[in-house]
Parts: structure tokens; C-alpha cells; sequence
């Protein structure tokens, strides 16, 4: 096994060194952002937060009406893969999201 | 006149006059076709489908107001072209009803292109799914939803509400406040009164069901209360 790595490893350097670096951006905390828009109600918001990610009733609240004053708000961090399953989870409920490195 | 959803032992239940259940079917309806011809755009490449758009709006009352919905298919040359020249990522939708429904989910152009290449695909399947599964409820007098039905539900018509506002221009809290007021006072003479009346109308039916849905959701600190988490 290692040998045969070896033997790659001079001529796919780059191509390693780029799946090292993605590997090493899987291993670092992203935020899943939630932006404020006009038209999800708050309780439906509040309902999001409490039964997909279990945010208590109190901090489901605090984290909604961050998102409708602040603009946005980071309601869960975790590793990319996570990440990117909550964003499109989000998606999914019609709330505006985005991921971004914490 | 419709009666709001309401928590009953045998799941939630709304009561709605059959051409209200039927409207908001064909504004699902709608929904899917849109979804489907990204979908299309996407794999053929081809534009060809947006040709025969119009053609399912028949003669009904709301043909016009659908045909407004159902955005015309704006741009669909122009992405499909991006799409081919840039193999790494995938563009946005051009048309704002599927850039609300479909958002980018990154900041980064570049990474939400390749985001979108990775995810697009299955979050307009799980939109397809909702939607139909939403259409096939609305089939029941009085519409009754379990606790597994009702947020598949709830997405379905918060997809339906997302559509109207994108096409009735409701981008901040002020547009939203001017389109209750139109949809309060109008007699819905024209496509836009229309379409408000029927946000607001759509507005009040989903917060009819998640403020019944929230009284039911545990509060924490109840031993049930970790049993809920993840459910989705």
C-alpha cells in the first residue's frame, strides 16, 4: 500500500497536496447562517430551529429574532459535511442559509 | 369560508372550501412544473421545453394569474449556455422564483457554484416530493395531517407563499405590510390584487398550522423532549 502511494506521490503532488488541503477544510468548524427575508413567518422559523437542529424553546426564540434584527445569525456550527447537510436541509424549508467558516 | 388548522387527537385538521384546496393544489402544481423544467434544463441542456409552458393553464379563472406564476421561463438559454462553459460549478436559476426556491449556499460565487453542483440535484427532488405529497392531502375534505405529514406540508406551502412573494416583488418587511393591506381592502380586480389575496390567504393557513404545531412540540427539560430531536 505505502509503496504504491510513493510511486504516485511525485507525480500527483499537486493533485495530493490539493486533496490534503480539502481534507484539512473538512477538519475545520463551519457556521450555518440563517438571513433574515420578508416572508417565512417566525413561528414557522421558530418551529425550524426547535424540531431540526432541537434548540430549546427559549434559544429557537433568541435565534430568530437575531436573524429578523441583526439580518442573520449562526444557528449551528459543525464539521463541512454537516454543514452543508443543514444549509441544504434549510433550503429545503425555504429559509435563506449559507455556510462560511466559523 | 375556511377554518383554520387546528391540533385534533387525529392530527391537525383545516377545514377548506374545495376551490380553496383545489387553488392552492395548482399553485403547487405550478411549483413542480417550474422545478421539473430546471430540472430538464439541467440534464438536456436544451431549452426546447420551455415551449409548451403555457399549455397547461387551460381556460380556468386563474389561467393568466398561473401563467404569471409560472414566470414565463426567463432566461432559460442564457443559463443553460453558462451551465456548458463552466463545468465545475452550476450557475443559479436567472428566473427569481427558482433562485428564492434554489438559494446559493455560499457567499463565494465560486463556492456556491460548486455547492450547487453538489446539492441542487436532491433539494429540488426533496421540493418534488413535498409538493406532490402536499397536492395528494389536498385531495382530503377536511384536509387532516399527521405528525409526520404536517411539516412536509408546511414546506410545500412555504414554497407556494416564497413563489407569490418573489412574483409580487416582496423583497423587505414594508412590501410584505403593502401587500396585506392590498389583499385587505381590494376586490382583487387585477392579477396582482389576486395574488395577494391569496399570500395572505396562504400566509394565514401556515401560521395556523405551526403556531398548532409549536403549542405541540415538547418543551426541554420534558423527558420526551430529546426524543423529538433529529425526527426530521
Amino acid at each position: 500500500m505505502s509503496s504504491a502511494h510513493g510511486s504516485t506521490l511525485t507525480r500527483e503532488d499537486t493533485d495530493l497536496d490539493t486533496q490534503l488541503r480539502g481534507m484539512l477544510a473538512a477538519q475545520r468548524p463551519y457556521n450555518v447562517v440563517v438571513w433574515n427575508d420578508p416572508v417565512n413567518l417566525m413561528s414557522y422559523v421558530a418551529w425550524v430551529f426547535r424540531s431540526y437542529f432541537g434548540h430549546s424553546k427559549e434559544r429557537a426564540h433568541k435565534l430568530m429574532l437575531e436573524v429578523h434584527h441583526d439580518g442573520r445569525a449562526v444557528v449551528a456550527t459543525g464539521p463541512k459535511e454537516k454543514a452543508e447537510r443543514d444549509v441544504t436541509a434549510m433550503h429545503n424549508y425555504g429559509l435563506q442559509a449559507t455556510l462560511e467558516e466559523a | 369560508m375556511a377554518r383554520a388548522f387546528r391540533a385534533t387527537t387525529r392530527g391537525y385538521k383545516a377545514d377548506l372550501e374545495a376551490h380553496e384546496r383545489r387553488l392552492i393544489s395548482q399553485l403547487c402544481a405550478d411549483v413542480i412544473s417550474l422545478l421539473e423544467r430546471r430540472g430538464e434544463q439541467i440534464t438536456d441542456g436544451a431549452a426546447e421545453s420551455a415551449a409548451d409552458q403555457g399549455s397547461a393553464a387551460g381556460d380556468d379563472v386563474f389561467a393568466h394569474f398561473r401563467r404569471e406564476l409560472a414566470g414565463l421561463g426567463v432566461g432559460l438559454d442564457d443559463s443553460a449556455a453558462a451551465q456548458e462553459a463552466e463545468p465545475a460549478g452550476l450557475s443559479a436559476p436567472e428566473d427569481p422564483v427558482l433562485a428564492r426556491l434554489l438559494p446559493e449556499a455560499a457567499e463565494d460565487p465560486q463556492e456556491a457554484a460548486q455547492l450547487r453542483r453538489l446539492t441542487e440535484a436532491s433539494l429540488r427532488e426533496s421540493k418534488l416530493a413535498d409538493l406532490r405529497t402536499a397536492r395528494m392531502l389536498l385531495e382530503s375534505d377536511p384536509v387532516t395531517l399527521t405528525e409526520e405529514q404536517a411539516p412536509i406540508f408546511g414546506r410545500a406551502l412555504n414554497d407556494v407563499r416564497l413563489t407569490l412573494a418573489t412574483r409580487l416583488g416582496i423583497e423587505d418587511e414594508a412590501d410584505a405590510e403593502q401587500i396585506h393591506q392590498m389583499a385587505g381592502t381590494s376586490q382583487a380586480a387585477t392579477t396582482e390584487q389576486f395574488m395577494a389575496e391569496v399570500y395572505a390567504f396562504t400566509t394565514w393557513l401556515q401560521e395556523t398550522l405551526f403556531s398548532a404545531m409549536l403549542e405541540l412540540l415538547p418543551d426541554d427539560g420534558d423527558e420526551i423532549g430529546s426524543a423529538e430531536e433529529g425526527a426530521e
